[in-house]
């Protein structure tokens, strides 16, 4: 790395329940050993790519993700003329990602989720007949990737400079058996969820960007997830945003 | 998509403003619903359902496969949704791809529940014949055959009918075979098994355009649409699953009260639906007779 | 495999010079400039047509008469085992080609310069015969779209199997491994727009079995104009005329 590396920021936030309730079963112990409404702690960086105009790093526990965003620049299909510009996103795999090999058949939903996560945020009107590219690759998958995976590429959308109304935080909650949410889940507890919630935003507008609900839920349950996930989608932007104003402080010093 | 001049955007705009749409419907009401079961012969459970100008077929087939080592005590069931370019021109060769991979998973996330398989429309653990070796794969093909807008809910309500209809053969295990080899089975010809339904929820597509939200949009309202929410709710008027489609960010507290619009309005689709599926498996049977 | 009994019947009960049950129905995609379902037997199609409209690729424009393109498709649940086959597979473009070819032949193209007309053909169940069930459909949905043809252009097929001519091959005869002649036929006009056959078959039974697949595209001929003149008298008691 030929630049000077941002500062590095590790944080650990928990979005604080407007309901305080009693915890109906304290004897279940997370596998990382977090608190039911704790996040793993989250690293940003931008500018990890330096062939890339904007980029960033994303570590959340055990999932690292890199993204890079490309452009404006001239569509390189040959498409019919558009008056405002085109945002393409693609997400990828790596061969080691996962414990098992070979995880090519999801990343065509994750790219197009992105795109659906994206697109509302971003002026896509201040860069007429051009595309920007997001290309995001997991590193390694340790759960809960695509919301790591949003909110590391609207970071790198803002690195690269690209007009956006507000950064985009995604976060997940999974509802375990006896009704326990717990949020930012990994791996293990993805894989014995009873549902799930995604939930993707822009804090500072108040607006939902991309939501996907899998499994039953009853509308408390459901009132409650939303709620924490939108709660900790602004603690996460605070991070992000921090990194941002750190990286670009640390450029005017230059 | 539909070209729309200026004039007829205000036009659809203003009637949504003021509760009568273009083809003098309210905002919150459905176009009529037909639906016909058994339509394919060859499958196990097939449905047409047409809304309005919107017509999809849904095929069940039922076939011998063996349980993954994850979940031995589960069936599979996979959906696939095609897009016919009879319906739409634009649908031609790879051009519906990108719209029938969008729908598959938005069926597969409202129908089969979370990882664990809790909330699952259809009960994985009734396609299994003896565990951890035989069970039942379920594979879903739904075909869009004429497109007018609002094509999930209308898919949802196909694969609804179509396992309504759905006669799974009664297996008989002939030989109890010991330890890792696979037992002998028997297909039986004449008992089937009648798949409960009960438990398979009705997906609800509300359409945003401007402040207010509507149901079961045509193309040109759909064209119209900054986003849409569908929303896939059971009997119980439990959330199965939600889909946003659409770019545009929505107000945490419109998406609230969408939902709690979509649990209300599932009572009045579902017990719709289920007297037209029983109409037609009804009408289904005389012929048989 | 006997395909014909003592008795003269074939699998299905037919007779060898019966043609399966036909059935059509006019204007089954309500957004499409033209559509129709045919139904010969267990098998099932649904054509579309859509335009004359403006010429989507440019390249492929011509100043003197109409492009017509043509996609066939066949649906997952259409077969009796369930396989998902990838779009655009060899055999699904070859019959996209011959139905193509067979309905330029009819369609008064040089009326429509610089326009073109796309046909779609969708295949529900398959039970044999799914070419010329397609151009039948195709050829409804064209006159139900209002496109200028010469004639209305039907086919029908016909095989050769325990040595007798067979009229409208099903599934079972069909993948007998016999011949097969399909025949695509203008009946005003009395010309053969489409001929195929597969297989091998002796020379002095070729007429006669081409023959019989002709009687057969002259009967649905026949059924074609029926339908097409009820529906013309459905639109016109429409219209209070």
């Amino acid at each position: 790395m030929t630049s000077k590396p941002s500062p590095a920021i590790t944080t650990t936030y928990s979005p604080t329940p407007s309901s305080k309730k009693t915890r109906p079963d304290v004897d279940w112990v997370r596998p990382d050993s977090r608190g039911f409404h704790q996040c793993r702690p989250a690293f940003f960086r931008t500018a990890a790519v330096n062939a890339a105009a904007g980029s960033a790093y994303a570590e959340f526990g055990n999932t690292k993700v890199i993204v890079s965003v490309f452009g404006p620049r001239e569509s390189k299909k040959a498409m019919m003329y558009s008056d405002v510009g085109r945002l393409n996103c693609n997400v990828s795999y790596t061969k080691f990602a996962t414990p098992v090999r070979n995880q090519e058949a999801d990343c065509k939903e994750l790219s197009l989720m992105l795109h659906k996560a994206l697109e509302g945020a971003i002026l896509l009107e201040t860069f007429p007949k051009t595309t920007v590219d997001v290309f995001a690759l997991v590193l390694e998958s340790g759960g809960t990737d695509l919301p790591v995976v949003v909110s590391c590429a609207s970071l790198a959308l803002a690195d690269a400079g690209i007009m956006m109304y507000d950064l985009v935080a995604g976060v997940s909650v999974a509802s375990l058996s006896k009704k326990n949410l717990v949020i930012d889940p990994v791996q293990e507890e993805e894989s014995s969820q009873d549902g799930s919630l995604m939930l993707t935003c822009m804090p500072s507008r108040y607006k939902v960007t991309q939501l996907t609900i899998t499994g039953e839920w009853s509308s408390a349950n459901l009132n409650e997830a939303m709620e924490l996930c939108l709660d900790a989608c602004s603690k996460l932007a605070k991070i992000m945003r921090s990194c941002l104003k750190d990286a670009a402080s640390l450029a005017a010093q230059e | 998509m539909v070209g729309l001049s200026l004039g007829e955007k205000h036009f659809i705009k203003g009637g949504i403003d003021q509760n009568i749409r273009s083809d003098g419907r309210k905002r919150d009401s459905y176009r009529p619903i037909f639906v016909e079961t058994g339509v394919i012969p060859q499958a196990n459970g097939s449905a047409r359902v047409r809304m309005g100008a919107t017509e999809v077929i849904a095929s069940v087939k039922a076939e011998l496969g063996r349980p993954s080592a994850l979940h031995p005590d589960k069936g599979k069931v996979a959906i696939f949704v095609d897009c016919s370019a009879v319906a739409e021109p634009t649908f031609e060769g790879r051009g519906g791809e990108e719209l029938s991979a969008e729908l598959s998973v938005a069926l597969e996330r409202c129908l089969l529940g979370g990882t664990s398989g809790a909330g699952a429309g259809i009960d994985l653990t009734s396609l299994i014949v003896a565990e951890g070796k035989i069970c039942w794969d379920l594979y879903i093909d739904s075909l869009v055959i004429s497109s007018d807008g609002n094509l999930l809910d209308a898919l949802a309500a196909a694969i609804k009918a179509a396992l309504a209809n759905t006669a799974i053969p009664k297996v008989n295990i002939s030989a109890a075979a010991s330890g890792d080899e696979q037992p002998e089975v028997d297909i039986s010809d004449e008992e089937f098994l009648q798949f409960d339904t009960s438990a398979v929820p009705v997906i609800i597509t509300l359409t945003q355009v401007g402040r207010h939200y509507i149901v079961d949009a045509t193309s040109e309202e759909e064209s119209h649409m900054s986003s849409a929410v569908s929303i896939s709710v059971n009997r119980k008027g439990h959330i199965c699953g939600l889909t946003k489609r659409g770019g545009e960010g929505l107000d945490p507290s419109v998406v609230s009260d969408m939902i709690s619009v979509a649990q209300h309005l599932s009572e009045l689709l579902m017990s719709r639906l289920d007297s037209e599926i029983s109409a037609a498996e009804a009408e289904g049977g005389d012929e048989e007779l | 495999m006997e395909f014909v009994n003592p008795e003269g019947l074939r699998l299905d009960g037919r007779r060898p010079m019966e043609m399966r049950q036909l059935r059509a129905e006019i204007g089954a995609v309500a957004r499409a400039d033209g559509s129709a379902v045919f139904e010969m037997g267990n098998t099932k199609v649904i054509a579309a047509v859509y335009g004359p409209r403006e010429v989507q690729n440019k390249s492929q424009l011509s100043n003197d008469q109409a492009l017509v393109r043509c996609e066939y498709t066949m649906a997952n649940f259409s077969t009796g085992d369930r396989k998902r086959k990838p779009k655009g597979d060899r055999r699904s473009t070859e019959i996209s080609l011959v139905i193509r070819q067979t309905m330029e032949a009819c369609i008064l193209t040089h009326l429509m310069p610089r326009s073109q007309i796309d046909i779609y053909v969708q295949v529900l169940q398959a039970d044999g015969g799914t070419r010329s069930a397609c151009i039948n459909a195709a050829t409804l949905a064209l006159a139900d779209a209002g496109i200028p043809m010469r004639d209305l252009v039907t086919s029908c097929s016909a095989g050769y199997l325990n040595s007798t001519p067979l009229l409208d091959l099903n599934y079972l005869e069909d993948s007998a491994g016999g011949p097969d002649v399909t025949v695509g036929f203008l009946p005003k006009l009395d010309k053969v727009t489409l001929l195929q056959m597969d297989a091998k078959l002796p020379v002095d039974i070729v007429e006669n079995v081409m023959q019989l697949a002709i009687e057969g595209c002259k009967a649905i001929a026949t059924y074609i104009r029926e339908v097409l003149l009820e529906n013309t008298k459905q639109l016109e008691y429409r219209r209070g005329l």
